[in-house]
């Protein structure tokens, strides 16, 4: 090998671990902080060899008083039961409402057809202040703050839209013979979206839930706004370890972390769709 | 009406019914955001109900004179040009580098979902922990063997800045990067061979070939990025809440603060309805350029 040819090659492995440990090093900081105990975590200068413990995960899920690990935010998981909870019924409500929504935007002509698709598309202009003070005066109104009821409509702001254009652009792959040819042997519509179109985008269907419920699971203003302690999901509840007197760091990095896990499996799941489902398949 | 006809009129029908759900709930949605933009008009000031009243345009004039939306419309236009920039120019260099022959490709490409992915205000709290300003900090600890800092990140004015540049662009470099390894890995192979039998050099041909069919995508995600940027709230909010000094107040927190911290319903509608504007103007003006930018391609 020439000289110049390895100094490419050395250059080259610099700039890989370079991206490498822009990408993991916060990961595995965390993970390390989370490990430590308040005054590991304070040492100066910050130490990578420490006795490693288990009691800001447990502060966590236990919440109790313990010495000096006081936790002052003791219902954790159950801001991470809120989170499914709220994420899972936006999925849902988005899909009843989504799916027949795509199956009349992909294969039917009417007049309304463009301009009704491109108001869904408009709310990702949307600042969420603009909604969401309308939206918290309306829900003090009805009895809708703080509730989980009230959460899943606010979240089909970011859900229902995506469903639809994601939905759409999955159905309209489908080659429009098969779905001619079940016409032919007496499919009504309903067939049609039933037999063809909804078991032929399984895989759209499902990348569609994975992505939509990450999208809610990563909401932090609309339930700032709009939830209370009892309906707190895990990013509101993230930011309560930053208090006026101290910030919990241990007991912040392991909920950090807990908060990100289901993220992190699921992304990885989806990988191949997720530039297609944050541009709401523009790019594919 | 004879049975054919009937079936005509019903499927004329057909996609309304099958969108009524849909539009049930975006009426749902409508409404409180109408009656938003009216609150916008009025005085509405929830700790004075009483002077409620149709005032016109008064709050958007009001907000013009007000010190505090210059400072935080310069910063929301400054920190967006500054973020598209760092973000579409990073993206590339990292779309080209994992294009070509790397080891353990995959791997990165993999891994790189992993901060694009997590709750962006997740990321600013892992952030805060590691750029705590003290010599506890890890951020500052890795500096000072570059013979740099300590810096004060969230307590000074241009700390604060960049580190919230720095967050949001260690979160968002992933999607620019994917778009355009994407495209590149799409791009057609002969434009390249011809080139390399004239004999081109490879900053020739990133010069000539790549980036002009690089650039509708450069610029769709540089859009992305914009109407995001021009919006950044959840960063901000958990790391600097717009401080130290307002050195960080977007548009977006100024709104906030206006809205939920002094109540003034009003003025804050006022606000989101001017960055509204600011983000559909932004967005359209790029989508032009990315129109053009395809055409051109195209031919």
């Amino acid at each position: 090998m020439t000289p110049r040819r390895s100094l490419v090659h050395i250059g080259t492995a610099l700039a890989a671990a370079a991206l490498l440990f822009w990408t993991v090093f916060p990961f595995l900081w965390i993970l390390l902080t989370s490990l430590k105990s308040p005054g590991d975590i304070i040492s100066v200068p910050p130490t990578f060899i420490f006795t490693p413990t288990l009691d800001n995960y447990a502060a966590l899920v236990i919440g109790e008083q313990r010495g000096q690990y006081s936790s002052t935010r003791p219902d954790f998981p159950n801001y991470f039961l809120n989170s499914i909870i709220i994420s899972g019924g936006a999925v849902l409500l988005s899909l009843a409402a989504g799916i027949p929504s795509a199956y009349a935007l992909a294969r039917f002509d009417f007049p309304l057809k463009g301009a009704l698709a491109f108001t869904f598309m408009s709310f990702r202009f949307v600042p969420f202040i603009a909604f969401v003070i309308p939206l918290y005066l309306v829900y003090q109104q009805l009895g809708l703050y703080n509730t989980y009821s009230g959460l899943i409509l606010a979240y089909q702001l970011i859900t229902l839209p995506f469903t639809i254009w994601m939905l759409r652009s999955f159905f309209q792959e489908i080659p429009l013979e098969i779905q001619e040819a079940a016409k032919i042997d007496g499919c009504t519509w309903f067939g049609v979206l039933t037999r063809v179109i909804l078991p032929l985008s399984m895989p759209g269907l499902a990348v569609t839930i994975i992505l939509g419920f990450i999208f809610c699971w990563n909401a932090f203003n609309y339930p700032l706004m709009l939830a209370g302690r009892q309906t707190f999901p895990v990013t509101v509840g993230a930011i309560q370890f930053i208090s006026y007197e101290q910030v919990l760091w241990g007991q912040m990095a392991a909920a950090t972390l807990v908060s990100a896990l289901p993220q992190l499996i699921l992304s990885l799941m989806v990988q191949k769709y997720i530039v297609r489902g944050l541009t709401m398949g523009a790019v594919k | 009406m004879t049975p054919k006809r009937r079936r005509r009129r019903q499927e004329a029908f057909l996609p309304y019914l099958l969108m009524a759900p849909a539009l049930v709930l975006l009426a749902g949605i409508l409404y409180p955001f109408s009656v938003g933009i009216y609150y916008s008009f009025t005085s509405y000031w929830l700790q004075y109900p009483k002077r409620f009243r149709f005032v016109w345009f008064d709050n958007y004039i009001s907000l013009f004179e007000e010190a505090l939306f210059d400072r935080a419309l310069q910063f929301t236009l400054g920190f967006t040009v500054a973020a598209v920039i760092l973000q579409v120019g990073l993206g590339l260099a990292v779309a080209l580098f994992l294009h070509g022959r790397i080891p353990g490709r995959a791997v990165l490409r993999a891994l790189m979902l992993l901060p694009l992915m997590i709750p962006p205000v997740i990321t600013a709290l892992m952030w805060k922990i590691m750029m705590a300003s003290t010599n506890a900090g890890i951020i500052n600890y890795l500096l000072s063997f570059l013979g740099l800092g300590p810096v004060n990140w969230f307590g000074s004015p241009w700390g604060a800045i960049a580190s919230v540049l720095i967050i949001d662009t260690w979160g968002n470099l992933p999607f620019v990067a994917l778009i355009l390894l994407g495209a590149l890995q799409a791009l057609p192979t002969e434009p390249y061979e011809a080139a390399r039998v004239d004999g081109a050099s490879p900053a020739a041909m990133l010069r000539y070939i790549t980036l002009p069919l690089l650039s509708p995508f450069l610029i769709l995600a540089g859009t992305f990025r914009a109407m995001d940027s021009l919006r950044v709230f959840d960063v901000i909010y958990a790391t600097t809440m717009g401080g130290p000094n307002d050195a960080t107040t977007n548009l977006h927190i100024m709104a906030y603060q206006f809205a939920f911290q002094w109540y003034q319903i009003g003025k804050g509608m006022a606000q989101a309805v001017v960055l509204l504007i600011l983000v559909v103007l932004v967005s359209y003006l790029l989508l032009r350029l990315w129109n053009r930018a395809s055409e051109r391609t195209v031919q």
